[in-house]
């Protein structure tokens, strides 16, 4: 095939396809409610117990509490990405805060609060 | 000599109807409200891991084609590139991706590569074409060698390999349940490769298939997709990140990492390069055999079913037999 005719056919292809997508309403982030984190996480892992769940405000993000210390679910995308917080740095942002996983294929993630949840937040991460 | 044996490149001359069938599926998931789900970022990473998968084979295709042509040089074997001879190449090959495959999801080295293609928790057309950027690293294409040795012409064993990849486009979807037994019984269909894309215990591992699901059948890594066990697509562990980078670099960079931290043997380096995936050396990460018992562990009524065939049934005298 020729390299325009290829170059012409994959890059209109993508664009078209990506632009009816997002016309189409597919871009929404999945919305957690207590219950959803709740089944998420034992999606992601399944061997755990979980005491409580604690979802951010916006709905995109929630802090699991369990024996084997806490985890974090999010939104991604249309579904979600769950990982214990284990190996991590958190930083503040002014919209809430950032969480750094050390992972190449989950560099990081924009956990957005308000302030009163800030606080309960750092003190739930940083426990005396 | 009489080289000018050419075959059109199958993976580009479908383009046009790659994109034709996305919209349709597209289009008919929106109508009927059921049969997939699409989202937009995993779509278009889908899309531009697969244009740079072409993209990758346009800049390393000469290098391999130049080792083909080398073999093809040496064999005194020619069996010509008559239709029953081409379809027997493509049988062979497919045997070959089988094997490929499998490697592909029991070597790390090899799946560092193959693990971006099941790096979406969506199963729709999109899916089909987030392919890897990296399969020239993991040295794979030797497999083709016997091949060419014994006399099928380079350029048949290539066109037979991108058929069989646009065989695979079409099976990437929800929106078919079941094909009719027969056939079933002998292709690789959609029910069967959305259970290869199964993060469940029961699926880890099985339906290698390229083509012919008789492979799988006659190496012993089939399991049918079960009504009672819905399909959870994606990875054991999912990675949180739509950039086609670090989709199609992550699990290198977690070799790397992994193989050269302080304190390891020259053992455990190497296992982490070349053992299945979730190798580690302190126990801390499961690989799917662990994975799979801890899952009997939580439901013993599992055991023995397809994917827990290892798992014998405890039959109410077995456990006396065992004494
Ligand atoms: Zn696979
Ligand atoms: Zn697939």
């Amino acid at each position: 095939m020729p390299l325009e005719l290829l170059l012409v056919l994959v890059v209109g292809g993508i664009a078209g396809i990506t632009l009816m997508m997002h016309l189409a309403g597919k871009s929404r982030v999945r919305t957690l409610t207590p219950e959803s984190a709740r089944s998420e996480w034992l999606r992601h892992v399944p061997d755990d117990d979980i005491i409580d769940v604690t979802v951010a405000h916006d709905g995109h993000s929630a802090l699991i509490r369990t024996p084997a210390g806490n985890g974090l679910v999010w939104s991604f995308g249309a579904d979600t990405v769950a990982r214990h917080l284990l190996d991590f740095d958190w930083m503040d942002h002014p919209d809430g805060l950032e969480v750094f996983f050390h992972e190449f294929g989950t560099p990081k993630v924009l956990v957005r609060l308000d302030e009163f949840e800030r606080q309960h937040w750092q003190h739930l991460l940083e426990p005396a | 000599m009489t080289d000018q044996v050419t075959f059109p490149d199958a993976v580009q001359w479908a383009i046009p109807f790659f994109i034709a069938a996305i919209l349709a599926e597209f289009i008919w998931i929106a109508v009927k409200g059921k049969g997939g789900r699409y989202e937009t970022r995993d779509s278009v990473t889908s899309l531009i891991m697969g244009a740079g998968n072409i993209a990758s084979d346009l800049m390393v295709g000469f290098l391999i084609w130049a080792g083909f042509m080398w073999l093809w040089q040496i064999t005194p074997l020619n069996l010509g590139t008559s239709i029953p001879v081409i379809i027997l190449c493509f049988v062979l090959d497919d045997l070959r991706y089988y094997w490929v495959h499998r490697f592909g999801h029991r070597i790390r080295w090899v799946w560092a590569s193959h693990v971006n293609h099941h790096s979406s928790q969506h199963y729709n057309l999109t899916t089909a074409l987030r392919q890897t950027w990296t399969y020239s690293f993991t040295f794979m294409m030797v497999v083709r060698s016997p091949l060419i040795l014994l006399g099928f012409h380079p350029a048949m064993v290539l066109f037979c390999g991108g058929v069989n990849l646009v065989y695979q486009f079409w099976i990437h979807t929800e929106a078919i349940k079941k094909m009719p037994r027969w056939f079933e019984a002998v292709m690789n269909t959609p029910s069967h490769h959305r259970a290869h894309h199964g993060r469940n215990a029961r699926y880890l591992d099985c339906n290698y298939a390229g083509t012919f699901i008789i492979w799988d059948k006659l190496f012993g890594t089939f399991v049918p997709e079960q009504e009672d066990d819905k399909v959870d697509y994606g990875l054991v562990h999912n990675i949180g990140t739509f950039n086609p980078l670090r989709v199609a670099f992550h699990e290198w960079v977690g070799i790397w990492r992994d193989a050269t931290q302080p304190g390891l043997t020259v053992r455990q380096r190497l296992a982490y390069c070349f053992a299945p995936p979730g190798y580690s050396h302190d126990g801390s990460r499961d690989n799917s055999e662990q994975i799979k018992a801890k899952h009997i562990a939580r439901h013993p009524e599992d055991r023995g079913s397809p994917g827990f065939e290892q798992f014998e049934t405890d039959m109410p005298n077995s456990q006396a037999k065992r004494v």
